[in-house]
């Protein structure tokens, strides 16, 4: 991700596009010799940076230094670069270029995180834990379910993904207003030849379609979609790592902690969720930046303003990076996740009995009790426990306080009985199992498929 | 050779990577099959001869063939003829020359209807993964490239990109409703097995294929809607073709067409030579005389005669 957005890969894409320009041009009639189209393609990538800076000091501006070193080491092709464009030919189009590539990363990314949650998720099926609403015991669920929860935020973003990367245009060859005038001067005025040539360098760097209009530069709104898009992977990893980093308080979970690593160079016993941390402090970043593409478009004025640019030189490289690093965090989190049971055991334990009164009432009445008195014994006896836990007992004595009261008439095995956390946990590991079958399979099938395709296939 | 089929006297209808289409009326097109070529995705610098005659005429001769399978969209594939339906493309006969089609116009469903007659490419992928093609579950133990009996028919949608989306066949039903599923699923598999028929016998298996059809509109003679075959029909761009002297099934196969090609691309990149990204790398004179030469031998083989350079028969 880091290479994506140097300086050798942003204008090694520029010399492409005007490679791919003076291509077309040629390919429509004008008169390019094959000479400088040669010397171009030898020189995409040998780009003498200190060159540019000069050009750049006198120039005052980035695109004309670029193209004059182009033109320096491709002296056959120095009289045709950039024929008839404007600077945001280059410049949109490859940030174009970039995100999609940078889309495309990401993807294979959250789909590193997607594999090692799978099998974990499918390790934990049916281990109950203690599920919280309110961030209060709850209802109980299992360390795999709540593994899914996780991964649907991802396999929604991966759709968002593939949505925006499918359907994203490309800004083409649209001259200093949008109006293709410059190019229509080109053609002499054959308009077929400038539809054409917008399409033709479309196509070759491999977009579905130019956008239709545009103004000097392609909406902003294009930007505001894809980071949308980005800060949403963001939000995901940000609510995973919230969760890990309490599970981890909790004790019943822990991120990997390598053999050496210090927790905290006063408290030397200290084990903290760092990586987690790390997630969450990112996410913030990304998703404070969101917002700012879309300021970026609406305060864009007619057919454009400079006040774009310098904002999205920071922005769109610095999401992309924060949230490919929060990836490779959230991998490695979720490929080395400690899963301590006996604390979610005790945990539970400490629990479960408050949560199995609906299960405790019915005992009573098959016992040949009132459900009125049980409900009444349970309260009472429950609020006791409650309390003594407070007080310090170190266990909830819910069912032994009840099997020693006359009145509810059951004895504390069958009590015991009725409170096995299995029961409690729904259809969560027949949750997990279908999740992982008909979302996840389906999802890396498909990959596989889809990795296959870009090997050019046609059926 | 042609490049870009752009100075034609007539309305752009739709250009694809290797096809344009024109308006020639209210009721008919003008296909055009260039002799580009494309590969991993990127079209390539380099033209392919013949390329473009060899796909329009193969298409032709399949149509003749199996009238009797399938209704179609051909008016005629002879140049000559199509100049006198059509006189403003007088002075480009030459360029024209075999590869262009008159055709009628017709409202095309937004389905590709692919049959699978051998596990290859995604579907072998699936059938690996899951067990199943399309969905539905096949026998175990196939191996890559085996045969399919019966075909199977695995519809997808037209999504951009050339990355079509397959979808169920309950998806397609409620895109297209039930009655054009079931006739469309139904010509498919039939005008497939035909092809695949004929093909075994000139000694090339067509692996699996992808057909349009289209809607005819009342206001032509008829009153009555029909749905015909449109598209260009079992070629080897619109069709896996594989040499059956060298068919070996357990592992992928060579491509009759594309191999030359798709073998130099694969060293350029092994080689460090191309990231498979724009700009592609130039290809070698034998290389575009080998691709060109796969494309004469399919419709050599395939017709029992040269493509006649004039185009007609």
């Amino acid at each position: 991700m880091l290479e994506l957005w140097s300086a050798a890969t942003r204008h090694g894409l520029w010399r492409r596009l005007w490679l791919a320009l003076a291509e077309g041009e040629r390919e429509l009639g004008v008169a390019i010799p094959d000479e400088a189209v040669r010397q171009m393609r030898a020189n995409l990538d040998k780009i003498d940076f200190d060159a540019v800076a000069a050009y750049e000091k006198r120039f005052r501006h980035d695109v004309m230094a670029h193209v004059h070193a182009f033109g320096d080491v491709a002296p056959a092709a120095k009289p045709f670069i950039h024929l008839g464009a404007t600077s945001a030919y280059v410049t949109d189009n490859a940030d174009l270029i970039l995100m999609r590539r940078g889309l495309d990363l990401l993807r294979r990314r959250v789909l590193d995180v997607l594999r090692s949650l799978a099998a974990f998720a499918e390790k934990w099926r049916d281990q109950p834990t203690l599920g919280y609403t309110h961030l209060q015991p709850a209802q109980l669920t299992t360390v795999g379910k709540r593994a899914t929860l996780w991964m649907q935020d991802l396999v929604l973003d991966i759709e968002d993904i593939d949505y925006r990367r499918r359907t994203l245009p490309f800004r083409g060859v649209k001259g200093t207003t949008g109006t293709q005038a410059s190019f229509l001067e080109l053609f002499q005025g054959d308009h077929e030849k400038v539809r054409r040539l917008d399409q033709l360098v479309t196509e070759k760097m491999s977009f579905p379609a130019p956008l239709a209009v545009t103004g000097q530069t392609y909406t902003r709104k294009l930007d505001a979609f894809v980071l949308s898009v980005v800060a949403g992977v963001a939000a995901s990893a940000a609510k995973f790592s919230g969760d890990v980093r309490m599970l981890q308080s909790f004790g019943e979970m822990e991120e990997p902690f390598e053999s050496e690593q210090v927790g905290s160079s006063a408290m030397a016993y200290k084990r903290n969720p760092m990586r987690a941390e790390r997630i969450a402090s990112l996410a913030r970043f990304v998703n404070s930046l969101e917002a700012n593409a879309n300021q970026t478009h609406a305060a864009q004025y007619f057919e454009r303003t400079l006040d774009d640019s310098a904002n999205r030189r920071l922005v769109i490289p610095e999401m992309f990076l924060a949230t490919d690093a929060i990836l490779v965090l959230m991998a490695n989190i979720s490929s080395g996740l400690e899963v301590h049971p006996a604390v979610i055991e005790r945990r539970l334990a400490a629990e479960l009995p408050f949560m199995a009164t609906e299960q405790l009432i019915v005992r009573a009445v098959r016992a040949g009790g009132d459900r009125q008195v049980a409900h009444e014994t349970i309260r009472k006896h429950s609020l006791a426990a409650a309390r003594a836990l407070k007080d310090g007992a170190d266990s909830n004595d819910l069912l032994e306080r009840l099997s020693k009261d006359k009145s509810f008439g059951v004895k504390l095995k069958d009590l015991e009985g009725t409170i096995d956390p299995k029961r409690f946990v729904g259809r969560a590991p027949e949750q997990v199992d279908e999740f992982l079958r008909d979302v996840i399979t389906p999802l890396f099938a498909g990959e596989s498929a889809r990795s296959e395709r870009a090997e050019e296939l046609r059926v | 050779m042609l490049m870009q089929a752009s100075a034609l006297p007539l309305t752009p209808f739709r250009r694809g990577k290797v096809r344009d289409v024109y308006e020639v009326d209210a009721d008919r097109l003008l296909l055009v099959a260039t002799d580009r070529v494309s590969a991993f995705d990127v079209v390539m610098g380099e033209t392919i001869p013949n390329k473009g005659a060899v796909l329009t005429q193969i298409t032709a001769w399949w149509l003749r063939r199996l009238e009797h399978e399938v209704d179609h969209h051909m008016l005629s594939a002879d140049t000559s003829e199509i100049i006198r339906e059509v006189p403003q493309l007088l002075d480009h006969e030459q360029e024209l020359q075999g590869r262009a089609m008159l055709v009628r116009r017709t409202t095309v469903f937004p389905i590709e209807c692919v049959v699978r007659g051998y596990l290859s490419g995604s579907a072998w992928k699936e059938y690996q993964e899951r067990g199943t093609l399309a969905g539905e579950a096949l026998p175990k133990g196939l191996r890559e490239s085996d045969r399919l009996d019966p075909p199977i028919f695995s519809p997808a949608t037209k999504a951009e990109e050339g990355h079509d989306e397959n979808i169920t066949i309950d998806r397609m039903r409620s895109l297209i409703g039930d009655p054009a599923t079931t006739e469309l699923q139904g010509l498919s598999r039939d005008v497939y097995e035909a092809g695949r028929a004929i093909a075994a016998t000139r000694g090339i298996i067509i692996a699996d294929t992808k057909f349009e059809f289209g809607r005819t509109r009342s206001t032509g003679g008829e009153a009555v809607e029909k749905v015909i075959l449109v598209d260009e029909v079992l070629t080897p761009d619109s069709s896996r073709f594989w040499p059956a002297d060298s068919y070996d099934p357990g592992h992928g196969q060579p491509s009759f067409d594309k191999q030359p090609l798709r073998d130099y691309l694969d060293a350029e990149k092994r080689a460090g030579r191309w990231d498979g990204n724009y700009p592609p790398p130039r290809l070698p004179k034998e290389v575009i005389d080998a691709t060109s030469g796969r494309y004469l031998d399919i419709y050599r083989r395939l017709t029992g005669h040269s493509l006649d350079p004039n185009g007609s028969h």
